[in-house]
């Protein structure tokens, strides 16, 4: 059925509706109900007004032309939700809710501004591929089943002023993609805050808060983003550099955190100019070794791969051992130049540069592990020189 | 220490003697060789490695490895017959990019047993998307059009042979049009088959929806000759249709026939997984394109999957299609078998249990 009619007409009470095709420009007001798919042709501008609440019922609403939404509610059972479609930033969805969709926003490729939104009870609340580009600002992403904002396929989507609260898996995460810019966004009890994984995911990502999440921070799979200006609060655990991922972590206030900073597999971060402060511990090395990663590490990585199967592993983006290869393998992991707190200073002024600070857990405190029947020596924390005063400006 | 002990220590030494002797480099297979540019050794290039020809690739390689400063590599694989291809990109002293490649020119590779030698092959210079380079004076030219009117910015795709349908990435070029829909393509003298397509999203591949725009050039195949651009005539698109679209799907892979799977696709805790696809594959390996595939489960997670005939065929699930493994899909495979196998007979209908997938992030 094509659909004509509503230009500039407000409906005040749920209508049924089928399959439509908005290809002139339209207005809805009011309350709709569809169960099929509504899809917005190129050239048609489709404008939802304020207060407007939308059902879908199996069915969502896709956009190759132009939408405009303010101020209104996308809900549903069992539906898809919006998908923009290679839209401009002449399509705008701003102050609006949209909830229970498989999906929420799922933006292929294009530049939507999506401002003030509220993503909730998806399971995803915002894709975006297809190198896209655009904004997200003022939005907030809570309780999604899986992830709140999933950015992938290097699309550089803008995320700025965005709370993530309560997502049951990550607040966000960024796949192959660079954000232009990652800034000033607030993550509270998330499963995982933000997750940075695989090569060439290589973003900066700054003045960031996270609080009370399980993980706040995740950089996995040879990704090596800049971390820098975040405040990380009271999190079980707050950095957690996994799988040989090498990011320039500076400029952070660590803080009351269970772990400030964990490193394992083979990671080695460049750790400067942080200020940890009041953690259970502030850095831990966990499977973390060079000599390990030079006499199993390609090994280990080609065994999962192929463990994976060919049929699940296949077309994933192939990454090369010299794509991986650490600058240098010496058994340390640099952290010199951080602010260890007014007790962790003293305490490295009484131990010297040798010693064995109490606040970081590295192969002075557990010489070595044990992989497949051998032993590896853990590596060690080069914290000399250390800052006698903090090294940000960063306020709870 | 009784000779019991003695004679159980010697068996366990032997045994792992055995498997020790079974793990040598002497039973490894696979396939070396060495890249050539100007008959000069080309060091860090990418080998790949398919297995299938060049018509019929549709996935990513079966295997890669890169070659050595001598350009030498060596790829293990198991038995089976492999397609090979050189790749490199670099830049020039000028500050140009380029890309190199070729296929092996004895392709295909049987590997049985051992390191099977590939002869060594010299990888040509290309031109932007995989043709030979082509002088500026030879190609073609032309106006894309729907119902009359020019179309900006669709995509134009050469194909060197039309063996595939002119369908999926086998094509050597892809160019856009500009806004006012006119192309110019340089191209080596040759014969191409074209297809233009304009996508809603403005994407430059993937699946054809209803709503996109699309043709295959009438004057299939175009002879291009040397010194012409060839100027083509109206190249106009067409609308795909949304019940075409749907019936074609309806009958290509998931034709309801006599022969059928069905199950539940489950997650570790048993409970159902909707939205996942089951797959059919001929090949132990599960790369390329599945020969049959289910409609997506529903919140049940049941799925049948018909069958064109009885036989052996290998069992996975996905929540996609195509495209790479992304995080937060579904995925994995039957494992009543440990090679994921099931063995069908004609007109059978039967019931495989249990597929437990388990997310990819």
């Amino acid at each position: 059925m094509r659909f004509f009619l509503l230009i500039a007409i407000p409906l005040f009470f749920a209508t049924p509706a089928a399959a439509l095709v908005v290809d002139q420009d339209t207005v809805w007001d009011g309350q709709h109900s569809f169960s099929e798919d509504v899809q917005v042709l190129p050239g048609a501008t489709l404008t939802v007004a304020p207060g407007s609440q939308l059902n879908f019922t199996g069915a969502g609403l896709e956009v190759s032309g132009r939408l405009v939404a303010e101020g209104a509610e996308f809900s549903g059972e069992n539906w898809e939700g919006l998908r923009l479609k290679g839209v401009d930033n002449s399509t705008r969805i701003t102050d609006c809710v949209i909830k229970g969709a498989a999906t929420g926003i799922f933006v292929q490729g294009g530049a939507p501004l999506l401002e003030g939104l509220t993503l909730s009870a998806n399971k995803v609340g915002i894709e975006v591929r297809g190198k896209a580009a655009g904004k997200v600002t003022n939005c907030l992403f809570t309780e999604n089943l899986k992830v709140g904002l999933f950015i992938k396929d290097d699309s550089t989507t803008s995320v700025v002023d965005c709370r993530f609260a309560g997502n049951l898996r990550y607040g966000a995460y960024l796949y192959h993609a660079r954000p232009q810019m990652f800034q000033g966004n607030l993550f509270v009890n998330n499963d995982t805050g933000l997750m940075i994984a695989y090569h060439g995911t290589d973003p900066e990502v700054l003045d960031n808060r996270f609080e009370k999440n399980k993980i706040a921070v995740q950089v996995d799979r040879a990704a090596r983003p800049v971390l820098r200006g975040n405040l990380l609060l009271g999190n079980q655990t707050g950095f957690y550099i996994y799988r040989r991922s090498d990011p320039l972590v500076t400029g952070n206030r660590i803080e009351e955190n269970g772990v400030g900073l964990l490193v394992a597999y083979s990671s080695y971060p460049e750790v400067e100019s942080n200020d940890f402060l009041n953690n259970e511990m502030a850095l831990k090395l966990e499977f973390q070794s060079s000599s390990w990663e030079a006499q199993r590490g390609a090994d280990a990585r080609a065994g999962e791969t192929s463990a994976r199967s060919a049929f699940a592993g296949q077309g994933m983006r192939s990454v090369s051992e010299e794509d991986r290869r650490a600058k240098r393998l010496d058994g340390m992991v640099n952290a010199g130049n951080n602010w260890w707190g007014k007790e962790g200073t003293l305490e490295l002024a009484n131990i010297g540069s040798n010693g064995n600070p109490s606040f970081i857990h590295d192969g002075r405190d557990q010489t070595t592990f044990t992989d497949e029947g051998e032993d590896y020596p853990l590596d060690k924390v080069a914290h000399s020189p250390w800052r006698k005063v903090p090294a940000t400006e960063i306020k709870r | 220490m009784n000779n019991t002990y003695i004679k159980y220590t010697c068996l366990v030494l032997l045994l792992l003697g055995y498997l020790l002797s079974a793990c040598t480099p002497e039973n490894e297979s696979g396939l070396s060789g060495q890249l050539l540019f100007q008959d000069q050794p080309l060091a860090s290039a990418q080998l790949e490695i398919y297995l299938k020809a060049d018509k019929d690739r549709s996935v990513q390689p079966f295997a890669i490895t890169t070659t050595d400063a001598e350009g030498r590599y060596q790829a293990s694989l198991p038995e089976g017959s492999y397609f090979v291809i050189g790749k490199k990109r670099e830049t020039t002293d000028d500050g140009r990019t380029r890309m190199l490649m070729a296929e092996s020119p004895a392709n295909p590779h049987q590997v049985v047993d051992g390191i099977a030698s590939v002869a060594s092959f010299n990888l040509r210079e290309m031109g932007r998307e995989g043709l030979p380079v082509a002088d500026d004076q030879t190609g073609v030219s032309g106006l894309i059009t729907y119902q009359g009117e020019p179309v900006s910015r669709a995509f134009i795709y050469i194909y060197t042979e039309n063996d595939a349908g002119l369908t999926g990435p086998s094509y050597g070029e892809a160019v856009q049009a500009d806004k006012e829909g006119h192309f110019t393509i340089n191209l080596p003298v040759g014969r191409y088959s074209l297809v233009a397509r304009k996508r809603a999203d403005g994407s430059r591949s993937g699946a054809l929806a209803p709503g996109d725009l699309n043709a295959t050039y009438p004057g299939n195949p175009v002879e291009i000759s040397s010194g012409e651009i060839l100027a083509l005539n109206d190249f106009a698109l067409t609308k795909v249709d949304a019940e075409q679209h749907a019936q074609r799907l309806a009958d290509g892979v998931f034709t309801k026939t006599e022969t059928l799977l069905r199950g539940q696709v489950v997650d570790a805790d048993d409970l159902p997984v909707s939205d996942v696809y089951v797959f059919a594959y001929l090949d132990s390996r599960m790369v390329g394109k599945p020969v049959h595939m289910s409609v997506p489960t529903g919140a049940d997670g049941d799925f049948s999957l018909f069958l064109s005939d009885g036989g052996t065929y290998y069992i996975g699930a996905r929540s996609a299609f195509g495209g790479p493994l992304e995080p937060g899909e579904w995925v994995g495979t039957f494992d009543g078998q440990a090679d994921h196998s099931v063995t069908v007979t004609r007109g059978a209908n039967d019931d495989l249990g249990s597929i437990i997938v388990k997310e990819f992030w």
